[in-house]
């Protein structure tokens, strides 16, 4: 073993933090100086506190630094890194939780407004608890992991995974920001004292799930899974990510073209299924494609091959495609920021027939009203439509919130199989034992799967106390059933003979990624009614 | 005997019993097996995938979804039940193995539990111990044995572990332990996943979910129940044993001027009478708060978004110009002081003539008017309507009636009629019994564990005692570790000493 790795094993097994309860500061500090920080600004009102997206920027920058410092810390073990990483890390989980709790308070002033002007009586204080849509959702669900993260990280085997949890949790908040704070009008039904056990269990137990993510992977990095293979699953996501944008538009035309959102009267951020073309993306997009489509190739050889060369080439196209997917984000985000004054002649006239039918929904027309009517009149409703509020239009970050934050999360996918391939022994050899993983892994599944359990319970209450059905099979509900099923499996998989170890994990993996899937892909791609959250 | 005549007669053995027997022994060797637990769990997993990927012909909007499929993919999804996944034969068929799977699995392996509980190993070998992680040996001085095992079994009563001692011939163990009950959670958790199983089926059987429209002045004792069939929905009207009158409805809003939209509401509220042989029950229902009578339970469902008022406030001037304001109900009515009477009849939220008959234009408030009876102190009924706006005074309906001219000065929103559903489920009970024994069972399984202690005290030939103590915990090493460390502590030992990396290989217990 070399030198460097001893020091290693020295550093780690030094406790970062001594003592039973100081041991749990970083975790524990946060939320008493969010709760006090929230109590001030009730107090004192809005003048010169930050807002709730400004604390969010924090935590986001917080998380970010604190997993570069925890990341280095295991190539190149020191004290100071390990205590910046998880004091700035602790930081991050306060302004995470003071943007949820200001954002509590400045929901609840902005309707005061409203109903106190007209006389009526002001509703209870939980109709105003962030746990209203997706931000809401996001922001909790970042500080559930984050604080996952925190508990694990007096120890050394979780200061390691905290290091790979806290750059999830950064993603999980850059989706949040772009996604947007706006308030929205909570919908009645929503106005339950349901809501925040129910939307509480859920940040929590997703935040568990993703800390129980990161320990699987890193199971099997430890347990001999070639970085190699995992850069092939990762290639795939990627590519799948591109192909996903606009239904294979890229491929197929060569042009990316980002989603454009509508700015109403009063300001009111509306995205439009009206895409306007960007330059330089699609076929940066594509050249990223072609090189992973490399990896995937060059790694498939090596790995039945065992052949050397081709492992070298392998990793070559993926540090390329590395650079060509972060120019491609970058490229993306830098004209979705500039103010385009072309935005109308951008947009291609082939999506107008699927656009007009768009508005004739909006504006209240039936289904069998829009099929009736020929595709030239669609066209004719959207030239329309799109003359009179054309300049009105706008690309934004928040355009298509999720298609951003899959690029973004496909390239974090790419960069830590490239980090995972540097000095994979070494890593390895850094990681706590397999036993230790296992352990790890086991207790946070099984947490998540009692979680998952209480969410279902207490999501089948509300809905028949709201709804008069507890279970009534809806996209939301089954995403949550599906990924319980999935940690009930890995629990099992436990004692079936044969099946521990690596196909544990492989569940443990399995559930995270159906746990997303439910998170997002039902909200934004099945209706049903959880379409608002 | 050699092992090949042992051999050859388990065949003949084996051949001698019926194929029938073998077969059912083997099928409830796989129902039992936790192998085919988690392929029917993944079997699951993508059934639901595919229910929650292809619309379900009972949510909003599958007609328009059907209309987009293909010809081929409306065959292919309608043979294979994909619109209505979650109740074809083979979901139901795969429920049913589950069931069987958690039911057989569990009578398999719970004698196995019930050992833990009932006759616990309370001497090992000591090879057993050695491969134990935790494990630990180090000598105790004592006058006796006995002096020494009831030290070991202090510190263990000390540690929270509940200690045996048992005597085996030159060895004497104490034997320690906390949490046996923990074994029998995970049999916990199958029975209340099971229970939760018979409520949703008594649901599906017995359960009877319908809507009632109503408005203010109305009674039904019928619901309607939806039946689908792909994008045709059907309507079967189901009697109730009461009836349901409806006395008000009311729509909080938020802004007061604005529509009475969802995202504009606090809350919709319903009051209602309910009459039956019993008499008279009366009720309110407002979001998220059903009203329970008779094992039904009534919630508020929807809203008909058609504008209406469920007061309205009018201003009566005479001809001689004096004014009277007066507030009426729905379906209420007001006095004037001449005698006058005012019956609030009907409300237009854009009011029009429609072959010489009042109608609304649409459901929002652009022309609000409301249709008034007015009985004059001589018994003479006429129509009259007051509007929202000022009429010029030369049109008929701003004519005075009844001697007074009527303007409508405010109302309250409120839509036409408000929807409830009406639900019988006498499964619902059996299945919150089902979710508090999971959520029981669950926090039983996963936050207490079975933890074990061995100490094997034997003569070391001098004045002192061998002790090896080794421990075995079935979930929460870390915890475990810690207790045991503790437990070494107390007995004056080093806990640096405490071997945390057995060899194993030793026989499992």
């Amino acid at each position: 073993m070399s030198e460097v790795i001893k020091e290693n094993v020295v550093a780690k097994s030094l406790p970062v933090i001594t003592g039973s309860w100081r041991s749990h500061l970083p975790a524990a500090l946060p939320i008493i100086g969010a709760v006090l920080f929230s109590l001030a600004r009730l107090e004192l009102g809005k003048q010169g506190f930050p807002s709730d997206g400004a604390l969010i920027v924090l935590a986001l920058a917080c998380y970010v630094a604190s997993a570069a410092f925890l990341l280095t810390d295991i190539y190149a073990p020191s004290r100071f890194m390990q205590r910046t990483g998880i004091w700035i890390a602790s930081l991050g989980a306060f302004f995470n939780l003071a943007s949820w709790g200001v954002r509590w308070i400045a929901a609840r002033e902005r309707e005061m407004e409203i109903i106190l002007r007209n006389g009526g009586e002001m509703p209870w204080v939980w109709r105003y608890i962030p746990f209203a849509n997706l931000y809401d959702l996001s922001i909790a669900f970042a500080f559930g992991a984050a604080l996952t993260a925190l508990l694990l990280a007096h120890r050394a085997a979780g200061r390691i995974i905290a290091a790979l949890s806290l750059p999830l949790t950064a993603l999980i908040l850059t989706l949040a920001i772009f996604i947007g704070n706006d308030f929205i009008n909570l919908p009645p039904v929503l106005d339950s004292y349901w809501r925040p056990i129910h939307v509480g269990v859920a940040s929590l137990s997703y935040g568990i799930a993703l800390v129980c993510f990161a320990i699987a992977v890193l199971y099997l990095l430890k347990d001999g899974v070639k970085p190699e293979a995992m850069a092939i699953w990762t290639s795939i996501f990627a590519i799948a990510v591109t192909g996903s944008i606009n239904r294979f538009g890229v491929f197929f035309t060569g042009d990316y073209a980002a989603s454009t959102v509508f700015i109403t009267a009063d300001g009111t951020r509306i995205s439009l299924p009206l895409r306007a073309e960007l330059p330089y993306v699609g076929p940066l997009l594509i050249a990223a494609a072609l090189l992973l489509v490399g990896v995937i190739g060059a790694f498939a050889k090596y790995l039945a091959s065992e052949d050397q060369s081709v492992r070298r080439w392998g990793h070559r196209l993926l540090k390329l495609s590395l650079v060509v997917q972060a120019l491609s984000v970058a490229t993306l985000v830098a004209q979705l920021r500039s103010s385009a004054s072309d935005l109308v002649a951008r947009i291609d006239p082939r999506q107008y027939v699927s656009f007009g039918e768009w508005v004739l929904k909006q504006s209240g027309a039936t289904a069998e009203q829009i099929a009736a009517l020929p595709p030239t009149q669609l066209q004719q409703v959207a030239n329309q439509w799109i003359t009179a509020n054309g300049a009105s239009l706008q690309l934004s970050l928040k355009g298509n919130p999720v298609e951003l934050a899959a690029l973004i999360t496909a390239l974090a996918g790419t960069l830590f199989v490239i980090l995972f391939s540097f000095r994979t022994d070494r890593l390895r050899a850094a990681l706590p034992s397999l036993e230790r993983l296992d352990n790890l892994m086991y207790k946070t599944a099984g947490i998540t799967f009692a979680l998952l359990a209480v969410l279902l319970i207490t999501g089948a209450i509300w809905a028949n106390e709201s709804w008069g059905r507890y279970w009534g099979w809806d996209p939301k509900e089954t995403g949550a059933f599906v990924a319980w099923l999935t940690y009930a499996a890995y629990l099992h998989s436990r004692i079936a003979r044969g099946w521990t170890g690596r196909r544990s994990a492989y569940f443990a993996i399995v559930g995270f990624l159906l746990i997303v899937f439910t998170y997002l892909g039902v909200s934004y791609l099945l209706p049903g009614l959880h379409s608002y959250a | 005997m050699s092992a090949v005549t042992e051999t050859k007669e388990q065949v003949v053995r084996a051949a001698r019993v019926p194929i029938f027997t073998r077969l059912l022994e083997r099928t409830l060797k796989l129902l039992s097996s936790v192998r085919f637990g988690i392929v029917l769990l993944v079997l699951l997993v993508i059934v639901c995938m595919i229910g929650m990927l292809v619309m379900q012909q009972n949510v909003d909007g599958f007609a328009e979804y059907y209309a987009k499929l293909t010809p081929a993919q409306r065959v292919l999804y309608g043979a294979l039940g994909f619109f209505d996944i979650y109740h074809t034969w083979y979901f139901n068929a795969l429920l049913l193995l589950l069931s069987l799977n958690i039911t057989l699995a569990s009578i398999e392996r719970f004698p196995g539990a019930w050992t833990y509980i009932r006759s616990p190993k309370k001497t090992v070998a000591p090879a057993y111990l050695r491969s134990q992680r935790p494990n630990v040996t180090f000598c105790l001085n004592g006058e006796s044995v006995h002096e020494v095992v009831a030290r070991i079994a202090e510190a263990c009563r000390r540690a929270g572990l509940k200690p045996t001692i048992t005597d085996k011939g030159e060895r004497t163990f104490v034997f320690a332990e906390r949490g046996a009950w923990n074994r029998l959670g995970a049999y916990a958790v199958h029975l209340a996943l099971l229970t939760i199983f018979f409520g949703g089926f008594m649901t599906a059987q017995l359960g009877r979910n319908g809507l009632m429209e109503l408005a203010p002045g109305m009674s039904s004792s019928v619901m309607s129940e939806p039946r689908f069939e792909l994008n045709q929905i059907k309507r079967v009207g189901i009697r109730l044993p009461f009836t349901v009158e409806c006395v008000d409805i009311q729509q909080k809003l938020i802004h007061k001027d604005g529509p009475i939209l969802p995202n504009n509401t606090i809350d919709w509220l319903t009051r209602i009478r309910i009459h039956d042989e019993n008499g008279t029950h009366e009720a309110l229902v407002h979001l998220n708060n059903p009203h329970d009578y008779r094992g039904y339970r009534f919630f508020q469902a929807s809203f008909i978004s058609l504008g209406s008022a469920r007061q309205i406030t009018v201003q009566a001037t005479s001809t001689d110009g004096t004014t009277h304001t007066v507030v009426i109900p729905r379906n209420g009515s007001a006095s004037l002081p001449d005698g006058t009477r005012l019956d609030y009849v009907q409300f237009f939220p854009d009011f029009r003539f429609v072959n010489g008959r009042p109608d609304t234009a649409s459901g929002e408030y652009n022309n609000p008017a409301a249709q008034l009876r007015i009985t004059t102190p001589l018994g003479q009924e006429h129509t009259a309507f007051a509007f929202g706006r000022a009429l010029p005074t030369e049109l008929p309906v701003a004519g005075p009636v009844g001697g007074y001219r009527f303007r409508l000065l405010d109302f309250e929103k409120a839509p036409l009629a408000h929807v409830l559903s009406i639900q019988y489920d006498p499964g619902a009970r059996v299945v919150y019994l089902g979710f508090a024994l999971l959520a029981l069972t669950l926090a039983l399984v996963f936050f207490f564990s079975h933890q074990r202690v061995w100490a094997m005290v034997e003569p070391d030939g001098t004045r002192g005692y061998t002790v090896t103590l080794a421990g075995h915990t079935n979930r929460n090493q870390l915890g475990f570790e810690d207790r045991f460390k503790r437990l070494v502590q107390a007995l004056g030992q080093n806990a640096n000493e405490i071997n945390l990396s057995p060899k194993k290989g030793a026989k499992k217990d």
